[in-house]
Order: structure tokens, then C-alpha cells, then sequence
């Protein structure tokens, strides 16, 4: 007879579609067949991750309609290994699958739009941010100063305007005739203020440094960094305009 | 072997936290409506893996839960019934709840869920074998060592059994209880229901539990689906549960029960209609004990 471990492998196993023949002299097969009972095992495993999958990402199932979504939930429930009992921590994984699933590959902005609602589910329930600590540094060497982001803001960057499409994909909203997917991209802070998520687009310049700064970069360089690449950018206003709004805190 | 004693002590401790009432299964959807409402519900139970998150709203709005009502963690997660030690990242995860909570009772399944460091996210059935008890048995040590109190297991609804599982249920079960002192969540349903698949007798069963580690009861309600009966949690308690139920709260006295609800969940009223069917049978049963 098989140990417990052997026999929680090739369960697991089976479960994804793995060959069953090491299972079925292990399941007591009667009035109702083994392979029926397991099936309900395989069910309920499938659907629970599907499930867990719909919640996050409602966007993504009306773009791609329940049928295929259900089809890519079960793909990826069947590739990608759950990794924590918690299944709320499932769905981290989704927009890399889309980005290299077959189906799904002449919707290119699939992945990011995927990557925005797992931004908004994070930041939901990432910890309350600190009131913003940054007072009494009037004489400090501002340059030198090193930041972080706080979990409950998250900043993203698409070649694709997923932040209208994700509102124009909001229950009660009403499409948009012209709306193009082609229009250009979205720099955007993905913040939580008070228990709700806001969608806050920056311009570029202020995307680099925020991005500098939640790399670790020094105050003084960041700043430069993203003058670089925008000379136009106002940075005075947009350190004062984020600190006061704690979008990042200090080290 | 200050087992029995710690138990009762702590035993007393906890009944005092949750009364021996019937409350529900707290699901999202109805937070805000008991919130604004406050609703006379003996008790909620929550799934402590929805609260493993670090703040937001459903953290805040269980804090606000826990000033007016007693609240139960019960965990979905742990995998009791797996080889190797549990996984302690969601240990220390649920520590932290406990500590924030301060639960009238922690509970969690007397089954597996995950194997090699793959989780599987779905109660599964353990063989029930010497092997699977101790390992059980170890698991439940951990989880009292790591919480600082004891726990409850709950039996669980199945639709397959292994051929070889020479130790019946009801006998794995206290076998449990009596070697880590962790006490019983008797889902009535799940017995029902696995009685039903496995053509085993429930009221054999509920007479061969150790009644006097029941420290709470579950009911909830299930589906048919071909020759087997399925613990959907999505529907009324079902009649011949309900039987099972008064038959067991004759026996067991006043227990803390629970009303759970998870698929197709309707308006509360219906929760707290089933809630108090529940008390109803609770409190003939109260009143002979009187």
C-alpha cells in the first residue's frame, strides 16, 4: 500500500490531468465509480481557482467574454502551482500567464490591463500607509535623502490606455464609441485613500521619479534622472505635491 | 499529562467568549449590512485566510465586528493532514490575526490540501491509518504550540474513502482529541453527507464521536449532484440535518452552532432565519438541561 506522501502525489497529480493509474487501486470504488468520485475532487480544485481568478480580475472576463475566460483560468489553474493556502494569493501570477498564452495573444494589452487589477487588489488590502514623516527635515541635505513607496501605493506603466479602459469597463459605465486602444499609453499611481483605491495618471517625469525613489535612489539623483529624459518636467511641484499626499515616505 | 485539566480550564474560557448560541458564517457581502444594522446574531465565524491581508477595509470592518459580537476564526488553509512541518508563514499569519482578533475559537479540518509545497486550495479526504493520524497529531501540536491555545478540528464532508483506511472516522477523530487535546468542530451536514456517499450510518457515527470534546457544531446545507451529495454550502439546512441536529444537541447539551453560507449567498434575513431555527432547537434543548 502506498504512504500517505505517495498517495497525496499521485492524487495531486491526477487532479491535473496527470495519468490516474497509480490512484485507482488506492480509491474504493463502489456503488459510485472512483473515477466519478475523484471527478468531483477535480472539479471543485479547478473551480475554486477559477473563482479566485474572477474575483480579482472582472475587467479582464469582459474583455475576453466568461467562456474564454474560464478557458484561461483553467489553463493557467492547471500550469501554475499554488504556492499558499491562502488562494487570495493565487491570481499574482495571471498577467505573465496571459502575456504567453496562445489565446490571448493578439490581445496585447491583456497582460497590463491584468496587471492593473492585481495592482488594485494588492493595494485594497495592503497595510493602512503612515502618516507622512518628512516634517522637521528643513535643514536636512535634501539630496541625500532616501524614500520608499508604501504598500497601498503602487505605480504602473503601459504602452496601452488601460486606465480607460479599465473605467470604461466599470459595472453602469457606458462604452465609449471613441475609445482607441491605440491612443497611447498611461503612466499611473495606484493609491488607496482612506478604504478606496484611486487611479491617479501621472505624467512622465513625475512616473521616473517616483520610480527612482521607490528603487532607492537618492533624492538628488532621481531628480536629475527624470529631468533628463523630461527638461520640461515641474519636479518642485510634484516632490511637494507627493510628499504632502505621503505617496512616498522617508527610509 | 496536564492535558484534561488544561483543556477544561481553557474550555471555560472560551465558551464564556462564544455563547452557546447559533451565529453565522460573516461573508463579505452582508459586513456592511450588519455594520449599519447590528443585527441580534449570537456570533459570527469568519474564514481567517480573508483576513491574512495587512489593512484596508475588510481588517477595519472586522474590528468594528469584533467591539459588538464574539467572533471565530476558522481556517481553510493549514493543511493539517500534511507530511513535513506546516507551512509557517500562514502560521504566523493566522498567530497575527489571533493576537488581533482574540477569537472566541480557532478551528480548522481534519484533512490535507497541500503535497511538496504545491497547495491544492480544497478540503481533501486523509486515509485514515496510523501514518495519517500521527502526522495529524503533529500538525495539531504545532498549530496549539505556535497560537499558544488549543484549537478545533472539524470532520469534513467527503466523496471518496481509500482503500486502505483501517481506523473508522468517529475513532480517528477522538484518537485526535485525546492525543493533542484540541477539540471537536462536529459539522452535522458533513456527516450527513458523507454518510450518504459511503453508505455509512450517521447516527452510528455521532455516537461514536468524543462527545466531550464538541465545542462547536456546523450546519449548512448541500446539493445533489448525480449519486453523490455535495457540501455546496449553498442552500437551507436540509431536513434530515436538522434531525441530526436535535437528535445531537439532546445529547451534547448547548453548543455554540454555526450557520454557514458561501455559494449563492442570499440576503441575510435568510442567514438569520436559518440562525434562528438553530436557537430555537437550541434553547428546548437549554430549557431541559434547566
Amino acid at each position: 500500500m502506498p504512504s500517505l506522501l505517495e498517495l497525496q502525489t499521485d492524487f495531486a497529480a491526477a487532479l491535473f490531468g496527470r495519468p490516474r493509474g497509480n490512484l485507482w487501486p488506492s480509491v474504493v470504488d463502489d456503488r459510485v465509480s472512483a473515477p466519478e468520485r475523484f471527478a468531483v475532487y477535480q472539479g471543485s480544485v479547478v473551480g475554486n481557482y477559477c473563482k479566485a481568478l474572477r474575483a480579482v480580475y472582472p475587467v479582464v472576463e469582459r474583455l475576453v467574454g466568461e467562456r474564454f475566460f474560464a478557458h484561461a483560468a483553467k489553463a493557467y489553474a492547471c500550469q501554475v502551482p499554488s504556492l499558499h493556502g491562502d488562494l487570495n494569493r493565487y491570481g499574482a501570477g495571471f498577467a505573465a500567464f496571459l502575456a504567453s498564452f496562445p489565446g490571448a495573444a493578439e490581445l496585447a494589452y491583456l497582460p497590463d490591463t491584468a496587471r492593473l487589477e492585481w495592482a488594485i487588489e494588492s493595494v485594497f488590502h495592503a497595510s493602512d500607509a503612515p502618516p507622512h514623516n518628512v516634517e522637521g527635515l528643513a535643514n536636512a541635505d535634501w539630496a541625500q535623502l532616501r524614500f520608499r513607496l508604501p504598500r497601498s501605493c503602487h505605480l504602473l506603466a503601459s504602452p496601452w490606455p488601460v486606465h480607460r479602459l479599465w473605467q470604461l469597463n466599470q459595472p453602469g459605465v457606458e462604452w465609449d464609441e471613441a475609445f482607441d486602444i491605440d491612443s497611447g499609453g498611461v503612466y499611473l499611481l495606484v493609491r488607496r485613500s482612506g478604504f478606496e483605491v484611486e487611479l491617479e495618471p501621472l505624467e512622465e517625469g513625475a512616473y521616473l521619479l517616483l520610480t527612482a525613489l521607490a528603487a532607492g535612489t537618492a533624492l538628488g539623483e532621481a531628480c536629475e534622472r527624470a529631468l533628463a529624459d523630461r527638461p520640461d518636467f515641474d519636479v518642485g511641484a510634484a516632490l511637494q505635491r507627493h510628499l504632502l499626499a505621503g505617496t512616498f515616505l522617508l527610509r | 499529562m496536564d492535558t484534561p485539566l488544561r483543556r477544561a480550564a481553557t474550555i471555560t474560557r472560551r465558551r464564556a467568549a462564544i455563547p452557546s448560541r447559533a451565529g453565522i458564517g460573516l461573508r463579505t457581502p452582508h459586513i456592511r449590512e450588519i455594520l449599519a444594522t447590528r443585527p441580534n446574531i449570537g456570533w459570527v465565524e469568519v474564514h481567517s485566510e480573508n483576513f491574512f491581508c495587512d489593512g484596508g477595509q475588510p481588517l477595519a470592518y472586522l474590528d468594528r465586528i469584533r467591539q459588538d459580537y464574539a467572533v471565530s476564526l476558522h481556517g481553510v488553509g493549514l493543511s493539517l493532514g500534511s507530511l513535513g512541518p506546516l507551512d509557517t508563514e500562514h502560521l504566523t499569519c493566522l498567530k497575527r490575526l489571533v493576537e488581533r482578533v482574540e477569537p472566541g475559537l480557532i478551528s480548522e479540518h481534519l484533512s490535507w490540501s497541500a503535497v511538496g509545497g504545491r497547495h491544492l486550495n480544497e478540503l481533501l479526504p486523509l486515509p485514515y491509518t496510523e501514518e495519517a493520524l500521527a502526522v495529524v497529531c503533529r500538525n495539531v501540536h504545532q498549530t496549539q504550540e505556535a497560537l499558544g491555545q488549543p484549537i478545533l478540528v472539524e470532520n469534513i464532508s467527503s466523496y471518496l474513502r481509500f482503500t486502505h483506511s483501517p481506523i473508522p472516522e468517529p475513532e480517528f477523530i477522538a484518537e485526535v482529541t485525546a492525543r493533542t487535546g484540541c477539540g471537536l468542530l462536529l459539522d452535522v451536514n458533513n456527516v450527513f453527507v458523507s454518510a450518504t456517499n459511503h453508505g455509512f450510518d450517521a447516527r452510528a457515527y455521532l455516537a461514536a464521536i468524543p462527545a466531550a470534546a464538541v465545542e462547536e457544531v456546523h450546519l449548512a446545507g448541500h446539493d445533489r449532484a448525480g449519486d453523490l451529495l455535495i457540501d455546496t454550502h449553498g442552500a437551507r439546512v436540509a431536513s434530515p440535518v436538522w434531525r441530526l441536529y436535535q437528535e445531537t444537541v439532546a445529547r451534547l447539551g448547548p453548543v455554540p452552532t454555526l450557520i454557514e453560507w458561501d455559494n449563492d449567498l442570499p440576503p441575510l434575513a435568510v442567514l438569520v432565519d436559518e440562525m434562528r431555527h438553530a436557537d430555537h432547537l437550541l434553547e428546548a434543548c437549554h430549557a431541559v438541561a434547566a
